[in-house]
Formats: structure tokens, sequence, C-alpha cells
């Protein structure tokens, strides 16, 4: 994702909040501290279909607003 | 200190503090460069003593550790061994053990943050085994032995210091486990009827090395009434089952240790590891129906399609996917009892030989002073 990132296509990382730490600290580690990272509700396992396409529901507007930015 | 003095005025390479126990300790744990454990200072006359058993630049990185990457440079290690309490005659086997769980096939990054409680186990085998008098024997897993206690420790503080195994930011462990601070032993080489572990994997006997296990800690085998080689591995097969293994998703390398009393008995029987291992695989079933309908659907059926995808209740899992992948090492005393380590899953073993920096098997810790 970070190599991706570096060649300067869309890229995010989304994650939930007990990992957030993690993605902020591995982004910095391979070179690419502004990565976007984009936050839904924890837990991401042990959820029905529901519950997935629930978490899906979080991110799917942040991804088109860092699509959006990035077309202006 | 001719030789560490430069090293320190490099950037960050060395930090003035009170020359107090406590007072440094609380300086450790303020900035997170701690276990929990109170720790020896590691002054830069400790990191020299412990330096002398290193053939290589002090400076010079032997590996990088995720998931931070840190440089593992002698310099670093020789802190963390230090504050760990080795004695310097350690030093070698530690920077080996890091060195192997490196390697690409260990996956130490996934490792590291797994939300899993695994923690990298080093088997040692060899000479350097009496060398370092590393416990093969009663508790060799336990404490009481300061090699073992303290080169696992070492590790442990590498990790974290090195390579940010920071609890809840490098290190996502739902919990942990008590491996964590120390998960290191050797093979009962004396006591095994069979070809050591590193033997068995390709190295002469005359060497000596470690072998890596992204793993579990040691869940416990008892069988006081089994007189047969069948009967002590159907045992050991019966205690491999476990729906809630990260091996039975992956093509993982689960360890056997079997106490040195179990291996007669197998051996006895006429098995070699190999046999012992094929019977282990071929025993270690449990019917799909076993498993939560939701792993059955969302994970075997996917993971394993070709057996699965529209397998009966009845349909055999294996534990292991394949008999060779079965690790085998004769550890422990007296004793009915085995164990079974199981893994990451999503990690291989690394084996890896103590060789001197010119490439010859070491014979002794000796050869890497300086």
């Amino acid at each position: 994702m970070c190599e991706l990132r570096k060649r300067g296509l869309v890229t995010a990382v989304i994650l939930s909040e007990p990992f957030l730490k993690l993605g902020k600290s591995q982004s910095r580690v391979f070179g690419v501290p502004d990565l976007p990272l984009l936050l839904i509700p924890h837990p991401l396992g042990g959820l029905d279909l529901d519950g997935v396409k629930g978490r899906a529901q979080h991110a799917v507007p942040q991804v088109l607003e860092l699509i959006k930015e990035y077309v202006k | 200190m001719t030789g560490i003095t430069a090293l320190l005025k490099s950037p960050g390479a060395s930090l003035e503090a009170e020359d107090d126990f406590d007072a440094v300790n609380e300086l450790l744990r303020a900035r997170g460069w701690s276990d929990g454990l109170p720790a020896i200072p590691p002054t830069a006359e400790r990191v020299e003593r412990m330096l002398a058993y290193c053939d290589r630049p002090w400076d010079e990185p032997v590996a990088k550790m995720a998931p931070r990457y840190g440089e593992a440079t002698p310099l670093r290690l020789a802190a963390n061994a230090v504050m760990a309490g080795c004695r310097p005659e350690y030093f070698p086997l530690l920077m080996l053990a890091v060195e192997a769980m490196c390697e690409e096939p260990f996956n130490l990054y996934a490792i590291q943050a797994t939300t899993h409680l695994c923690a990298p186990l080093v088997v040692v085998n060899g000479p350097v085994v009496k060398e370092l008098d590393i416990n093969a024997g009663h508790n060799a897993f336990g404490p009481g032995w300061q090699a073992n206690a303290t080169i696992g420790r070492a590790i442990r503080l590498a990790l974290v210091n090195i390579g940010g195994a920071i609890p809840g930011s490098g290190d996502m462990s739902t919990f942990g486990a008590p491996s964590k601070f120390s998960y290191l032993a050797a093979e009962n080489e004396a006591q095994s009827p069979w070809e050591p572990l590193h033997v068995e994997r390709g190295l002469p006997r005359e060497a000596s090395a470690v072998t890596v296990v992204g793993a579990e800690c040691p869940h416990n085998v008892n069988d006081h009434e089994s007189i047969t080689a069948e009967g002590i591995l159907t045992t050991i097969a019966g205690t491999m089952l476990d729906t809630g293994a990260n091996d039975v998703f992956y093509e993982a390398q689960p360890m056997i240790v079997m106490g040195p009393e179990h291996a007669k008995t197998v051996a006895a029987g006429g098995f070699s590891k190999e046999q012992a291992k094929r019977f282990l695989h071929e025993h270690a079933h449990l019917p799909l129906g076993r498993f939560s309908k939701e792993n059955i659907d969302r994970r075997l059926r996917i993971t394993w399609k070709e057996q699965f995808a529209n397998a009966g209740p009845d349909a055999p899992v294996p534990m292991v996917r394949r008999a060779e992948d079965i690790l085998i090492a004769v550890i422990g005393g007296a004793g009915k009892h085995s164990a079974v380590i199981n893994t990451f899953g999503a990690t291989k073993a690394v084996t890896r030989a103590l060789k001197t920096r010119g490439g010859q098997y070491a014979k002794s810790v000796e050869d890497f002073r300086k």
C-alpha cells in the first residue's frame, strides 16, 4: 500500500480504532506518514454479512471523499 | 573504552543517566524500553564486555526487526543483552536467533503485530548447548537457568526496543502469553533416540544451531498408561485436535515436543521420526462438523476449497496439511509427558547454524571472541 502511495495512486488503509496506532507507525516506517487511514468501527472479525456491509458503508464515503480530493 | 566510545557518540546511541540502579530502571520504564521487569543498566562498560563475543562490526546491522524495521546492530543487541542479564558468552547465540527470526519465511512482522498470542520460540541444538549450559532437561521451558531465561529475555527486549513490539501499537496481541517474556530451550540430544532437530533440518551434527518457531505456549500431553508407540502417538494426535488453532487454516508447522520417556517408547516401537510424523498426520483429524458453521462456511470451505467446498460433516479435517511439516524435538527430563506447540500458522520454522564471520561452523562461542 505504501509503495502504491509513493507512486501517486489514490491509496488508503481502512482500519478499526484499536489498529490506528499500528497504522500510523507503519506508514511512518514505510516512508509515507501522510498515508490516509480511514477509520471504521471495531471489530471487523466475527460479523455477519449485514455487519460487514455496515462497515463498508462507513468506509465508502471516506473513500469517495479521498478520491474527490485527488481529482480536484 | 576505545572500541565503543566513538560509536556511542552517534546520535541516539547513548544517553546520560544518574548512576543509580533504580533511577536507570525508572528511565527505562518511562521510555518504554522495558518488559516490565527490572533490568541491568546497560552502561558502556557492560555493553562493551558483551561485545567481546562479537566478531562483526558493532554498528553494522545483522537484520531489520519488524514491525518498526529497526536496525539490529550488535551494539543495540548488546545493550538489550545486558539489560536482560546475559553473560557475554551468550551473545553469539542471541545474534543468531535474531538473524533467524528476521528471515522472510518466519514472517516476523505478523508474529509481532498479530492479535494472536504467538512468540518466537528458540530451540537450540549442538555443542553450544553444553558450552553455555542451556537447559534441555527438567523445566527446560521454565525458570531456573540463566542461559534460557536471559537469552530468551534479551530476544524479547530486542523485539520491543528494536522491533517496536509495543503492546497496543506494534504488538496487537489480544492478551499475549507468558512465553513473550522468554521462550528458549535446548533439545535433549543425549536422551533423544533420533537424530537431532538441526541434523534433520540439514546441518551437520557438530554444528550449533537455532530453530525458531512462531509458537504458542506448550500444551501438555499426559500419557502415563500407554506402553506402545501407537499408544503414545495416539494420545499426542488426540491433543493436537483443536478447532481454534491457527494451524488448521494455514500450511502450518506445529512442533511436537516429546519428553525423552515418550520418545524412547515411540522409538522402541520401531518408529523413526518420519514415521511418527506420518502417524500423527494420519490420526490428527477432526470431522468437519466439529467446527462452527461459520468457520466451515467462511474459512474451511474457502481456504481449502478443493477438499471442503462441498464436503459433508464427516469429512476429515487434518490438523496439519503435510506430515513433513510436523516438527519433532525431544526436550525435557523424566516423566510421561510430551507437549503440542501450535503456531501462528502463517510462519515457517527457520533453522540457522552458528557460523563465524568467515562462514565456518563455530566450534565454540570462543570463536567469536575478539
